[in-house]
């Protein structure tokens, strides 16, 4: 417990962010995303738009498999399924780039539901192993329908956004960042309210929550559709992002790094999946500028890249080892030790 | 005062004219002179790819260096900056933005057809690169859509292409069956292949598709045997399931000849068919590192490299060297390096010699090079030998 942030209302108590500290971290992390544009290169801004989608898409699995407790590994497979639907209503229609956003969500979504009617029955590995079938059945499709243009995929023009294409990653930047802060926002107000309790009382206990009048068919498959959904934005922006989508984009291995990704970060934790997706998308870059800064790096690199992997994995296997609840637990652990510093002793 | 300052203002704007004018030609000749020539490289030094990676990252490391040693390309030294992918596209991509804004590139190297793909909107945006790759993939042989790429090679179909003229000439008329993975790169060729099997008077009976990543293929190889095909290509594939099919093949009785394409076709991977590759039969675009016909290229590698270097490494040496040649010849009709000036510097080789990497003289009119040879194995010898002359398409 904080001292002095005393709550005088419910709504005092239910607020997302409590204290002015809070706010002013908000504030000065708001301005940093506003200047970081300006400031950085045409690499850090790909990586910060590649961060984001992959923030908007382990939030998702996060939804699922953090706060629902059903283990998915068909991610991959639901932002192909928003990916493709954008690129097809892009390339035939030219729809604005928001609607074919919210298209390629809503299909994914229907994906997601029906993908999810196993977890009625199955748990645990189990379902992981049924949501798997996701991801091949996908390819399939994607790799032999007409409409996604076979094993080729598709290739597409930009987002237009007022007579303006949305073609680099600064001007991609301003489309990823707030749709991903958005997506951020609603999931965080997600646990505020009946649905997502709904889904933590069923990943406790769903025989218990059941008991409580959670209905589990509703909410199980809408943790689902939400999951999917969340996907199926973050597949759309990455369809934009990279505008060639094809059926090897979105392989088994990507769902596999949004799990690596939450389950770093902190299941069941908004924070978590945001810090498990930097910490998964950063680390093996930072690990490259450091070989880079070796005397001889460059020149040695043959040998050092397969080291880096190797550091790459062991760091997971520490943090995981050192703390199991993620980095998530990690930071709540740094900032309760700076609420009572300097005065602890 | 004012009016002084405006006269102050266009007069010390005349001098610095005049002296820019003056300067400009000298100026610009030093700063060229000075500037170095960057080669890009997205390589997969990592990864499932890691196996090509880590030649074709020699390859271009030593040609830069004998490029280097004797001077650079018209004064201007050569620097590689290569950069491990894992043979990933978003990390590739990566990749390339991270070379490109640290360094001006004039050539970069990119790993795969998904990278080519992705990243072709960028080259055109950019202007200033001129791109190859690992990728043979048919659907970049086009200039007006990939317009600053090019293959170091024949494309995919035109491996097939060089593959069917060899059987045509040596069994007129003979059954050509078609096995590859269903993906992207195995699926690439195998339609337009078919139509010129027909064309060459050749009958393609049958082509399997297995699934990416088989190995069982028992049911596959009963299907093949049926058909009795003459010759067997494979594509899409590295190694696996090719010796399965061919032992199980042989077990079975079936008399076809077996062959495959570029990536198969590295003299380690072919001999770790065992038994089985004996008399594997393939298309090469390259000489083999051990190759004993005449080749000063081949001779400076070696005494490069005692140790045997793959055909990976014979592709990365290859590109590196057209890359330059384009350079060199940009500079020497003195225009700038930008990607269209490269790419048609590219185009403007002509009976070009390789040092013997490529044994006839090289033209490149489009995006490919569509040249090789029919190589086979000798298990006895452990290497590949000749078994066709060079095919030019």
């Amino acid at each position: 417990m904080r001292i002095g942030t005393l709550k005088e209302s419910y709504v005092a108590d239910a607020a997302l962010f409590d204290s002015r500290t809070q706010h002013a971290w908000l504030a000065i992390a708001a301005a940093l995303l506003l200047l970081f544009p300006f400031a950085a290169s045409d690499y850090w801004l790909y990586m910060a738009c590649l961060v984001a989608i992959n923030v908007a898409s382990s939030t998702g699995l996060n939804i699922l498999t953090g706060y629902t407790g059903l283990v998915s590994l068909g991610q991959a497979a639901f932002m192909g399924l928003g990916a493709y639907t954008v690129a097809i209503l892009q390339t035939r229609l030219g729809t604005p780039f928001l609607l074919n956003l919210l298209a390629g969500g809503v299909v994914a979504m229907l994906g997601g539901i029906v993908v999810g009617i196993p977890s009625l029955r199955v748990k645990g590995l189990y379902l992981a192993i049924a949501t798997i079938a996701a991801s091949f059945i996908a390819h399939f499709l994607f790799a032999n329908f007409q409409i996604t243009g076979g094993t080729a995929g598709i290739s597409m023009p930009p987002a237009r956004l007022l007579g303006m294409d949305l073609d680099t990653s600064f001007r991609l930047y301003w489309l990823i960042v707030p749709v991903t802060l958005l997506m951020l926002l609603g999931a965080a107000n997600l646990f505020r309210t009946r649905i997502g309790r709904a889904f933590i009382a069923i990943r406790d206990r769903d025989i218990s929550a059941e008991v409580l009048g959670i209905p589990l068919l509703r909410y199980k498959l809408l943790s689902f559709g939400l999951s999917s959904f969340y996907a199926g934005i973050a597949g759309g922006l990455w369809a934009y992002f990279f505008r060639v989508v094809t059926p090897e984009s979105f392989p088994l291995s990507m769902s596999i790094f949004f799990l690596a990704a939450i389950i770093v970060g902190g299941m069941g934790s908004i924070l978590g999946g945001i810090l498990g997706a930097v910490f998964m998308t950063m680390v093996p870059e930072l690990l490259k500028l450091i070989v880079d800064l070796l005397p001889g790096g460059a020149a040695l690199a043959v040998f050092l890249s397969p080291v880096r992997l190797i550091v790459f994995g062991a760091l997971i296997i520490g943090f995981l080892v050192f703390e199991p609840l993620g980095l998530a637990e990690i930071w709540r652990r740094v900032r309760r030790f700076f609420h009572l510093w300097p005065f602890r002793n | 005062m004012q009016r002084i300052s405006q006269k102050r203002r266009r007069l010390m704007l005349g001098a610095a004219a005049t002296g820019a004018a003056a300067l400009a030609h000298p100026l610009s000749v030093l700063a060229q002179g000075a500037e170095e020539i960057v080669i890009g490289g997205s390589i997969p030094m990592t990864g499932v790819f890691a196996f090509a990676g880590v030649g074709i990252n020699a390859g271009i490391q030593d040609y830069v260096k004998i490029v280097n040693d004797a001077g650079g390309i018209k004064g201007r030294k050569v620097r590689y900056v290569p950069e491990d992918t894992g043979y990933k596209v978003d990390v590739s991509v990566a990749a390339f933005k991270k070379i490109t804004s640290q360094n001006k590139v004039n050539l970069y190297y990119g790993d795969s057809t998904g990278f080519s793909k992705t990243i072709n909107p960028e080259l055109e945006r950019n202007g200033n690169i001129l791109m190859a790759g690992a990728s043979f993939a048919s659907e970049l042989n086009d200039p007006k859509k990939y317009p600053n790429q090019f293959l170091v090679g024949p494309d995919y179909t035109e491996m097939f292409g060089i593959l069917l003229r060899h059987i045509a000439k040596e069994k007129p008329g003979a059954k050509v069956a078609f096995v590859y993975s269903d993906s992207e790169f195995g699926r690439d060729p195998i339609e337009k292949s078919e139509a010129e099997a027909k064309r060459l008077g050749l009958s393609v009976p049958i082509k399997i598709m297995t699934p990416a990543g088989s190995v069982d293929v028992s049911t596959e190889v009963i299907k093949l045997r049926r058909a009795a095909p003459d010759y067997t290509i494979f594509h899409g594939y590295i190694l696996a399931p090719i010796p399965e099919f061919i032992t199980q093949g042989k077990q079975q009785g079936m008399k076809s000849k077996w062959m495959g394409t570029f990536w198969t076709m590295d003299s380690s991977t072919v001999m770790k068919m065992g038994e089985a590759g004996d008399g594997f039969m393939g298309v090469m675009p390259y000489r083999y590192y051990y190759d004993t016909e005449k080749a000063p290229m081949l001779e400076k590698i070696r005494a490069m490299r005692p140790e045997y270097q793959s055909t990976a490494y014979m592709q990365g040496f290859l590109a590196a060297m057209l890359f330059l040649e384009s350079a060199r010849r940009c500079l020497d009709a003195n225009k700038p390096l930008t990607g269209a000036n490269l790419k048609a510097a590219l185009n403007s080789i002509k009976d070009f010699d390789t040092g013997g990497l490529i044994g006839v003289p090289l033209t490149i009119t489009g995006n490919s090079i569509p040249v090789g040879r029919v190589y086979k194995a000798d298990m006895k010898a452990q290497k590949m030998v000749a078994a066709s002359d060079w095919i030019k398409l």
